[in-house]
C-alpha cells in the first residue's frame, strides 16, 4: 500500500544574518493511513519547522529546502509550484496550531470561520476551481513574477462559479446545518449560540475545539497538530486530548502530532519520532520507544521527568544544553552530552537512523546511534 | 523552636470591578473578583509548601499577597511571629529582604536593557549602599551557585537561553539570602531536561541555606519532587492541605483527584483513558454558594450546593485537611475513577 506521507532526506536551513541555522537535517519517515505519528523534542529541535514544512507553510526565504522529498499520496509537494499549495491545504493537509487565539480571525464570527472551510471543501468536491479559496485568488507572495497580459486574459482571476455563484453549490441552510454538525462533533454544547460569538468571547478550551472543528471540516486526509494543547490548562488539556482520541476512533484521520510533552505523546500516538537538533534520532512504535529506548537522548529525556521526592535523591538530569543550530557539533549531534560517547561518534558524517542488530529488536524501531545496543544497560 | 516562619490567617483578596454608569445610577452593589477567599496555612522554616491548581484558581495572587506585592483585603500574615500585613514605607522595604519572588515569566521579569550583574545586584542595591565593584564581586560570587558561569556578568537577558534566564531570576531572588522564596511556576516555561537541572539546584540551595519555598505550579511532578506539604487551590479556596505523600498518593478531595487524573503520564497504557470531568473553571465574580467545585464534581449531592464545606481533618489523620462534605465516603475512590475507558456519553 502506498503510504499517505513519505518524507525523505528533508534538509532545511534558515539563512539569517548570523549564518545558516540548520533547522532540519536529513529527516526521513513514513506515515500510513489512519495512524497517529508523534514528533517529540525540546524547544528549538525543529519539530514545528518540520510540521510547517510539510504543509509548506515555512516562509521561504529565510527558509531554504536544500534536499529531500515530501511525498503526499505519491506527489512530491516540493516540486509543486507554490501557488498550487492552497489546493492541498485544508482538504488534503489540515493544520491545528498551538495558540488558537492567534489562528482565529478576531473580526469574524465563529460561524463564518467554520463555514469558510466547509464551503471551500464543497467547492472542491464539486470539482470547481480547486485552487481557489472562496471568491478570490489565493494571494501568493512568493510568485516570481507578475502574470503577463495574455495570461491574465486567458485565466480568470476569480473562479468561475456559474451564473448563480456559490449559492448554486451550497445553500445557506445546508451550510449552517453542516457547521452545526461539526461543532457538535467537537462536543460543543449549545452550538447555536456559539455560532454568533467572536473568538474573544470564548475560553481557551472552546477556541481550540473550534480550531479542531475547522481543521476537520475540510475532511483532510492528514491532520498536522502542532502543540494543540500546550496553551491549555491541565484539566482542559485532558478534555481536549480525550476529544481528539474519540475523534480518532470516529473520523479515522491520520494525525501528525507534534509536542514537547513526552506524556502527551505517550497517550496519543501510535508511532513516535524523537527529534534532537534538527534530526530524528529515534523512531518506532510508541510502546517500544518509551519502554526500551535505543538512543541515549531518549533515555535521558524519559529519566528526567520528575517522578520522585527530594528525599529519594536528585533527579537524573542531562548535562549541558541543546547545541546552537548555527554551530552544530561534528559527527553525532548528541555526542557532547552523551554518556556513551567514543571517538567514532565525533567523526562525520555521524550515525544514520537504522534498525537495531541486537536480539529482541522490534521491526520499525530505528535509532541513530552506533552503540544503540548499549543504551539498555545505561542507568 | 518558635512558631512557623509564615502563618497566613483568613486571607482575603478582592479585586473590585469598575461599575458602569448605569449600574451606578441603579445603585447596584459594587462587584469584585474574589481571587483569594478566606485562606489559612502555614510554612515552617526550611519547608516547601507546594500550591497547585488551575489558572484562575488564585494561586499566583496568593503568592503575591504573601510577598506583599498586593495589599490584602482581609485577614493577616504573620512572618516569624510578627504581623506584616500592614507594614509600610521603610519597615516594608527592610522586610522585603526576607521574602523574594521568582516570577513566572523569565522573559517579562528581566529588564532587557540591564546586564546580568545589574539585574542580580538590584535587590542588594535597594537594601544596602554598595560600591559598583563590590556589587559586581558579590554577584560574580553568587552566579556559580545557580549554575551560571561568572563571566556572563555583562550579558543581557536575551543572550541567555530559557533555562539561563530562569537561573538569573533565581540568582536575583537569592542575592539577599531571604528566608522565604516564592517560586511562581519556576519551570513551566522550560523543557523537561532543563527543568530537572533547575529542580535539583533548588533542592541543593534549600539544603545549603535553609530557605523555605512557596512553590506555585500546576506541574504535579515538580510538586512531588520539591514539596514537603501540598495545598490544592480551587476558585480562591483551599480544597485540601496535607503532607505531599498523603495528598498526592491518597487525595481526599474530588478536585484533587480530578486534577491528578488530568495529568498526562508517560505511560502508553493510558491510550484508552478518557477524562470524565467536563466544564471549565467558573468565574470568580459571583462564586456559587456552597462548595465551589459542585458544578463540576461527579459526586455532588444537594448539600454541596447549599452549605459551604470547611477545611477539616478526617479522624486519625490530623495533618491532612480537606474541605469536602463527602470526604469520608470518597476516601477510597482513586483518581483513576475520574478517567474511564468507555467512550463518553455526550452526543
Amino acid at each position: 500500500m502506498e503510504p499517505l506521507l513519505r518524507v525523505s532526506h528533508l534538509t532545511l536551513d534558515y539563512e539569517t544574518k548570523g549564518g545558516r541555522v540548520r533547522a532540519l537535517r536529513d529527516v526521513s519517515f513514513t506515515m500510513h493511513e489512519g495512524r497517529v505519528l508523534g514528533i517529540v523534542g525540546e524547544t528549538g529541535c525543529g519539530k514545528s519547522t518540520l510540521g510547517h514544512a510539510i504543509a509548506r507553510l515555512v516562509p521561504e526565504p529565510p527558509a531554504r529546502v536544500h534536499a529531500g522529498r515530501i511525498e503526499f499520496r505519491g506527489n512530491d509537494l516540493l516540486k509543486l509550484p507554490k501557488w498550487k499549495m492552497p489546493a492541498i491545504r485544508g482538504t488534503g493537509i489540515g493544520m491545528i496550531f498551538q495558540e488558537p487565539i492567534n489562528s482565529l480571525n478576531p473580526a469574524y464570527r465563529i460561524y463564518d470561520q467554520v463555514a469558510e472551510a466547509v464551503r471551500i471543501r464543497r467547492l472542491r468536491e464539486a470539482g470547481k476551481n480547486p485552487t481557489a479559496t472562496f471568491g478570490q485568488e489565493g494571494f501568493d507572495y512568493s510568485r516570481p513574477r507578475m502574470p503577463t497580459t495574455s495570461e491574465i486574459l486567458s485565466k480568470p482571476l476569480r473562479p468561475s462559479l456559474g451564473r448563480r455563484g456559490v449559492a448554486s453549490l451550497v445553500s445557506s441552510k445546508e451550510l449552517r446545518k453542516e457547521v452545526l454538525d461539526f461543532l457538535r462533533l467537537v462536543r460543543i454544547n449549545d452550538p447555536e449560540t456559539i455560532l454568533d460569538l467572536y473568538p474573544h468571547e470564548l475560553s481557551g478550551g472552546m477556541r481550540q475545539r473550534i480550531m479542531i472543528a475547522i481543521a476537520l471540516s475540510g475532511r483532510p486526509s492528514l491532520l498536522i497538530a502542532d502543540e494543540p494543547t500546550s496553551a491549555l490548562d491541565v484539566t482542559i488539556q485532558a478534555q481536549v486530548l480525550t476529544l481528539m482520541k474519540e475523534l480518532m476512533d470516529e473520523v479515522r484521520t491520520s494525525i501528525l502530532f507534534i509536542s514537547h510533552d513526552l506524556a502527551v505523546i505517550a497517550e496519543m500516538t501510535d508511532d513516535v519520532g524523537v527529534m534532537y537538533a534538527g534530526r530524528i534520532v529515534e523512531f518506532g512504535p510508541v510502546a517500544e520507544v518509551f519502554e526500551s529506548p535505543r538512543h541515549p537522548y531518549t533515555k535521558a529525556l524519559l529519566r528526567s521527568i520528575p517522578n520522585r521526592r527530594k528525599a529519594e535523591g536528585a533527579l537524573p538530569s542531562l548535562p549541558g544544553s541543546v547545541p546552537n543550530l548555527l554551530r552544530l557539533p561534528t559527527g553525532c549531534v548528541f555526542h557532547p552530552r552523551c554518556p556513551l560517547v567514543r571517538e567514532a561518534c565525533k567523526e562525520p558524517p555521524g550515525p544514520e537512523l537504522v534498525m537495531g542488530t541486537d536480539t529482541g529488536s522490534v521491526g520499525g524501531h530505528l535509532a541513530a546511534c552506533y552503540f544503540s545496543n548499549e543504551v539498555k544497560a545505561l542507568p | 523552636m518558635t512558631g512557623p516562619l509564615v502563618q497566613v490567617e483568613h486571607l482575603v483578596k478582592h479585586f473590585p470591578l469598575t461599575r458602569s454608569a448605569l449600574e451606578y445610577v441603579r445603585g447596584d452593589p459594587p462587584r469584585a473578583i474574589h481571587a483569594v477567599d478566606d485562606v489559612s496555612f502555614q510554612i515552617s522554616s526550611g519547608e516547601t509548601l507546594g500550591l497547585i491548581g488551575e489558572s484562575g484558581s488564585g494561586k499566583t495572587t496568593l503568592g503575591w499577597l504573601v510577598a506583599r506585592l498586593h495589599d490584602t483585603t482581609g485577614g493577616r500574615i504573620l512572618f516569624d511571629g510578627h504581623d506584616v500585613t500592614a507594614l509600610r514605607g521603610n519597615a516594608l522595604r527592610r522586610w522585603r529582604r526576607e521574602v523574594q519572588v521568582v516570577f513566572q515569566d523569565p522573559v517579562g521579569s528581566l529588564d532587557p536593557r540591564l546586564t546580568a550583574w545589574q539585574i542580580v545586584g538590584e535587590p542588594i542595591r535597594a537594601q544596602e549602599a554598595v560600591e559598583r565593584t563590590e556589587l559586581r564581586r558579590r554577584v560574580a560570587e553568587l552566579l556559580p551557585s545557580v549554575g551560571l558561569p561568572p563571566d556572563c556578568l555583562d550579558q543581557h537577558p536575551h543572550e541567555f537561553s530559557g533555562g539561563g534566564r530562569q537561573r538569573l531570576s533565581l540568582a536575583r531572588a537569592l542575592s539577599l539570602h531571604p528566608r522565604l522564596i516564592v517560586l511562581d511556576e519556576p519551570t513551566s516555561a522550560l523543557d523537561v531536561a532543563v527543568q530537572a537541572q533547575i529542580l535539583n539546584r533548588l533542592v541543593e540551595l534549600q539544603r545549603e541555606f535553609g530557605f523555605s519555598y512557596l512553590l506555585i505550579t500546576h506541574n504535579v511532578g515538580a510538586v512531588r519532587f520539591l514539596s514537603d506539604r501540598v495545598a490544592v487551590m480551587y476558585l480562591g479556596k483551599l480544597a485540601e492541605v496535607g503532607p505531599v505523600v498523603g495528598v498526592l498518593e491518597r487525595p481526599l478531595h474530588p478536585y484533587t483527584k480530578a486534577l491528578l487524573a488530568a495529568m498526562p503520564v508517560p505511560d502508553v497504557r493510558r491510550r484508552r483513558a478518557r477524562y470524565r470531568i467536563s466544564g471549565e473553571v467558573p468565574t470568580l465574580i459571583h462564586p456559587p454558594p456552597g462548595c465551589r467545585f459542585a458544578s463540576r464534581c461527579p459526586f455532588v449531592i444537594d448539600r454541596c450546593r447549599v452549605e459551604e464545606p470547611l477545611l477539616r481533618a478526617l479522624p486519625g489523620n490530623p495533618d491532612h485537611l480537606v474541605s469536602c462534605h463527602r470526604a469520608e465516603e470518597l476516601e477510597d475512590v482513586s483518581p483513576d475513577a475520574m478517567i474511564t475507558s468507555e467512550p463518553s456519553q455526550t452526543p
